[in-house]
């Protein structure tokens, strides 16, 4: 891989991100900017791309978990 | 690889999905959350990676590109693009690994999205207990996820983790826990692919047949024509042959698809047969007609066949004929309906064998109108519409122009074709031609109308032929005539009662205007039943002494010539000569002994369209009226003439010294007085209360508005009822059912009463010259006194009166009881008479209560009270 000026290596990297936001947003991926990209540098790092995947899901259902949880709670304070 | 680098992203990770401290959570909850969190992520991290995901960066972009062209094409060419872009980038080391987890996450659900409102468990809602169980397992799978590897099911490229245990502690970890996941996933994964991953499984399972069933399907279409082909050869007629080596369900299809193809033979077979009658041919020709457009099905079946055939493809399993949308089930599917209809076809042609033109309609009208099914219904409606067609033509032929063209008796209105006695069919061409024969009257006419259009094609007929009125009929046919089809009932009906009464008019116009049928009537009251009382009168007078004659020495020309003389000398003659040319005196049929009298009689002659209204039957009746009449009449005359003479003779010759001979001829008188009386009252009663009353009726009845030949002729038929029944001359008594022993008819009891009437007239005869002989004697005696020459004479004489008288005497004394008697009995049947006019007839007879009426029911206490009556009836007997 060659070595680029620094601007010109975060422009080409911005850049990738922006396609790949693009790509993402096509297959409802449901990833925002920050997220998309600590996903790739966390593949970039070389963690495999399918334990990430499952990684993301677990966490998304825990997240899903707690939120309804909340959202109980939240009904059960207004009922009292 | 730099491990703190990754735990730090992953930290990143966590926190941007999984959400922050809630406002009212407590500290240690969010702690475990998230440390169950980092445990979870570690243990997936660590876990090693899947082998079989290459690292190939084209793949993934296929992958990604395949599943946008089928959700979104415009985004498929979008994607390209950007990809081309992002290889250009030079950054990213591995491209391929991002757009696989883009491609694994594409279309997860949007975690900022609110939570499903299942979530919110509603306690009515139906599957409560289905979410409460969910949430468990789920929970169940996390916590289970701290403790053991997590398994990973290979064959699903959308690396989704099914859920796949609802029973954890009765299932041993691992490998049966793997065993039921597979089988689950097969079973969800049945449920949510289509028909075509459907048959290329069913095809993957396929057993080689022979033959096949491309060959089967290359010779369906044969076998539905019926024709024998070599995989479907039909043995015999009725007998189609399968393949021996097919498997069973096969067979059954090949069953279901034999149907129509038998069926098709034995209705083609049933076509060729030569059909006797038009609707039989017609029929025929509507079926083939049917079959005609099942024979279009199968060549669309056929053209479908080949083109599937074309496209097979060799290599596919089955020969690929799941792909191509042609099987031997869709065929059975697509014949289904015509199979039905073939069903019916056969059904009703079999039906049709022994039934003949309208019982073939009926059959058919039956399956149109009460079958419940309403293809059925459609299906007869139809076959109906195109099969009554000769029918019809018939039907319209005999409305409008009154012929009857049914060569092969079909129509249900038919010629009478018995002709054990023409005559009879001579004598009455409207009531014998044509008859209706009720089987024959098909279902889709009522039987008042089949009677109504019965009249219409009669009269029709009857107008052309009877009366010589063609012309009219033709201009009437050309005037009036539509076409008739079945299916507009109601139209049909209406033009029918249009015919209906147009015929009816003009026949009843020609009855009265030409043939002049009310004419004819009033002339036959007025002559043969002696309305005209001058000319009965007359030609009594004038044939008297010749009918005293016995019957053999009457000549046809002497009672021509009384006869135009009694016309020629009363009101007669001032009648129409057409109808004093029909009136003839003639005598009946010659008996030896008989006088003239009994045989006279007057005849109207009627002749042919005016015969069916008097009909043989009526000149009958009319003869008997006429005959008892003139009977009547004839004691009349007799008896006034009788009468006559005695009141002249009693000025002179029946003047008597001997009182025996005067009462004798005292209670002769009165005898007499009571007989002209009953004559007179019978008389009276059948002329003005029977005759001209029914008269009336009779015309009250024909000068209706809407009144039919045939309401002329029943009731003329009623009006000659009336008058025998009421006129004494029925056939029986009505009464008195239980003696039959001396049940007569009145014609009977009047006929002896008659007799005894002459009889006692001939006695008086008798009595007369025997009373004008002794008169003449007692002069001559009396000369003789004064000449004084010889008394043995007047001796001799006075020895005769006795031997003579006494005999006389008696003889009138008998008869005129016995006449008594008779007419006492006639009254007591008259008294309990159901008819009120018979027993007016009776007070009429009996006003002051002379005669004892009786019953017949004691013969012992009958005598002695007319014996009685007899001695007080001699008294006072009603004067005439």
């Amino acid at each position: 891989m060659p070595k680029p000026d620094k601007p010109d290596k975060h422009a080409a990297a911005s850049q990738a991100v922006d396609i790949l936001e693009e790509i993402a947003a096509m297959l409802n991926c449901h990833m925002d900017r920050r997220m998309l990209s600590t996903c790739i540098s966390l593949i970039e790092q070389g963690v495999h791309p399918e334990s990430l995947v499952q990684v993301i899901k677990e966490l998304r259902e825990i997240a899903d978990e707690t939120r309804r949880e909340q959202q109980e709670a939240a009904v059960a304070n207004s009922r009292r | 690889m730099a491990p703190d680098r990754v735990a730090n992203a992953l930290d990143n990770l966590i926190t941007q999905i999984v959400p922050s401290r809630g406002p009212n959570e407590g500290q240690d909850s969010w702690q475990a959350r998230y440390n169950l969190s980092h445990e979870l992520v570690r243990a997936i991290i660590n876990s090693p990676p899947d082998p079989d995901i290459l690292s190939d960066v084209d793949r993934a972009a296929d992958s990604i590109k395949r599943k946008l062209i089928q959700s979104n094409p415009s985004h498929a060419l979008r994607f390209s693009d950007l990809y081309s872009r992002l290889l250009a980038v030079p950054v990213l080391k591995s491209k391929w690994a991002i757009l696989y987890l883009l491609y694994a996450l594409a279309d997860s659900p949007d975690p900022k999205a609110p939570p499903p409102p299942l979530s919110i468990i509603q306690p009515s809602s139906s599957n409560y207990r289905e979410a409460v169980a969910r949430d468990a397992v789920k929970k169940r799978a996390r916590a289970r996820s701290k403790s053991i590897p997590l398994t990973r099911i290979e064959d699903d490229p959308m690396g989704e983790s099914p859920i796949h245990e609802e029973l954890p502690h009765k299932i041993p970890p691992s490998k049966e826990q793997r065993r039921i996941a597979e089988e689950r996933q097969q079973q969800s994964e049945l449920v949510r692919r289509d028909v075509s991953v459907k048959s290329a499984l069913l095809s993957s399972n396929y057993a080689e047949i022979e033959p096949s069933e491309t060959a089967i399907l290359r010779d369906l279409p044969f076998t539905l024509q019926g024709v024998s082909s070599t995989t479907l050869p039909f043995t015999r007629e009725d007998i189609l042959k399968l393949p021996s080596s097919l498997p069973l369900p096969l067979v059954s299809i090949l069953h279901t698809l034999a149907e129509p193809s038998l069926l098709y033979r034995r209705l083609d077979a049933f076509c060729q047969t030569p059909a006797n009658g038009l609707l039989a041919q017609s029929l025929r020709s509507a079926i083939s007609n049917e079959l005609r457009s099942y024979l279009t099905l199968v060549a669309t079946l056929e053209g479908q066949i080949r083109k599937a055939l074309s496209l097979l493809d060799e290599n596919a399993p089955r020969g690929g004929i799941g792909n191509t949308g042609v099987t031997l089930k869709r065929c059975v599917v697509w014949t289904r309906e015509a199979t039905m209809g073939l069903r019916l076809l056969s059904l009703i042609a079999e039906e049709s064998e022994n039934k003949k033109g309208g019982q073939i309609i009926t059959l058919i009208h039956n399956f149109a109108s009460s079958n419940g099914d309403p293809v059925v219904a459609a299906f007869a409606e139809r076959l109906l519409g195109s099969f009554t067609r000769p029918w019809y033509g018939i039907l319209r032929h005999w409305i409008y122009d009154g012929e009857l063209s049914d060569p092969s008796l079909e129509f249900f209105v038919r010629e009478q074709t018995d002709n054990e006695d023409t005559l009879r069919i001579k004598g009455n061409v409207w009531e014998d031609k044509y008859e209706i024969a009720q089987d024959m009257v098909p279902s889709i006419i009522s039987q008042e109308f089949a009677q109504k259009i019965f009249l219409i094609g009669k009269s029709l007929n009857f107008i052309r032929h009877s009366c010589g009125d063609s012309l009219w009929v033709e201009d009437y046919s050309k005037a009036a005539s539509k076409e008739l089809r079945y299916g507009d009932t109601a139209t049909v009906e209406v033009w029918i009662d249009e015919a209906y009464k147009t015929t009816m008019k003009r026949l009843m116009d020609l009855m009265e205007t030409k043939f002049r049928l009310f004419v004819h009537l009033q002339a036959l009251k007025d002559y043969i039943l002696l309305g005209q009382g001058d000319f009965i009168a007359l030609l009594m007078e004038s044939l008297a002494a010749n009918l005293d004659r016995p019957s053999g020495s009457q000549y046809r020309h002497t009672l021509t010539a009384q006869l135009e003389h009694a016309i020629r000398g009363s009101n007669a003659q001032y009648d129409s000569p057409e109808v004093l040319r029909r009136l003839d005196a003639r005598m009946l049929q010659l008996s030896h002994g008989d006088i003239g009298w009994d045989c006279f009689t007057l005849e109207y002659k009627i002749d042919a369209p005016v015969d069916v209204v008097v009909t043989e039957w009526g000149n009958r009746q009319y003869l008997k009226v006429f005959n008892f009449l003139w009977r009547i009449k004839r004691v009349e005359f007799v008896l006034l003439s009788t009468w006559r003479e005695c009141m002249t003779g009693s000025r002179r010759v029946l003047q008597s010294p001997i009182p025996a001979v005067v009462q004798t001829w005292k209670s002769t008188r009165g005898v007499l007085a009571e007989m002209i009386h009953f004559v007179g009252q019978l008389q009276y009663y059948i002329l003005f209360e029977v005759i001209e009353s029914s008269w009336g009726e009779l015309q009250k009845r024909i000068r209706k508005e809407d009144c039919t030949l045939d309401d002329v002729i029943e009731a003329h038929r009623r009006y000659l009822e009336d008058i025998t029944h009421k006129g004494l001359l029925g056939p029986k008594l009505r009464h008195h059912p239980s003696d039959n022993k001396e049940r007569t008819t009145y014609l009977d009891q009047l006929s002896e009463i008659l007799r005894f009437m002459l009889h006692y007239r001939d006695t008086i005869v008798g009595l007369y010259s025997w009373t004008s002989a002794e008169y003449t004697r007692r002069q001559e005696a009396e000369l003789r006194n004064i000449t004084r020459r010889d008394d043995d004479g007047g001796l001799t004489a006075s020895d005769n009166v006795p031997s003579e008288f006494p005999a006389l005497q008696e003889r009138l004394r008998q008869l005129g009881t016995s006449f008594r008697t008779r007419l006492q009995i006639l009254l007591g049947d008259l008294a309990y008479q159901p008819d009120v006019d018979m027993r007016f007839l009776g007070v009429a007879m009996n006003f002051n209560d002379v005669y004892q009426p009786a019953r017949r029911k004691s013969k012992t206490a009958q005598t002695t009270s007319t014996a009685a009556a007899a001695a007080a009836g001699s008294a006072n007997a009603p004067k005439p």
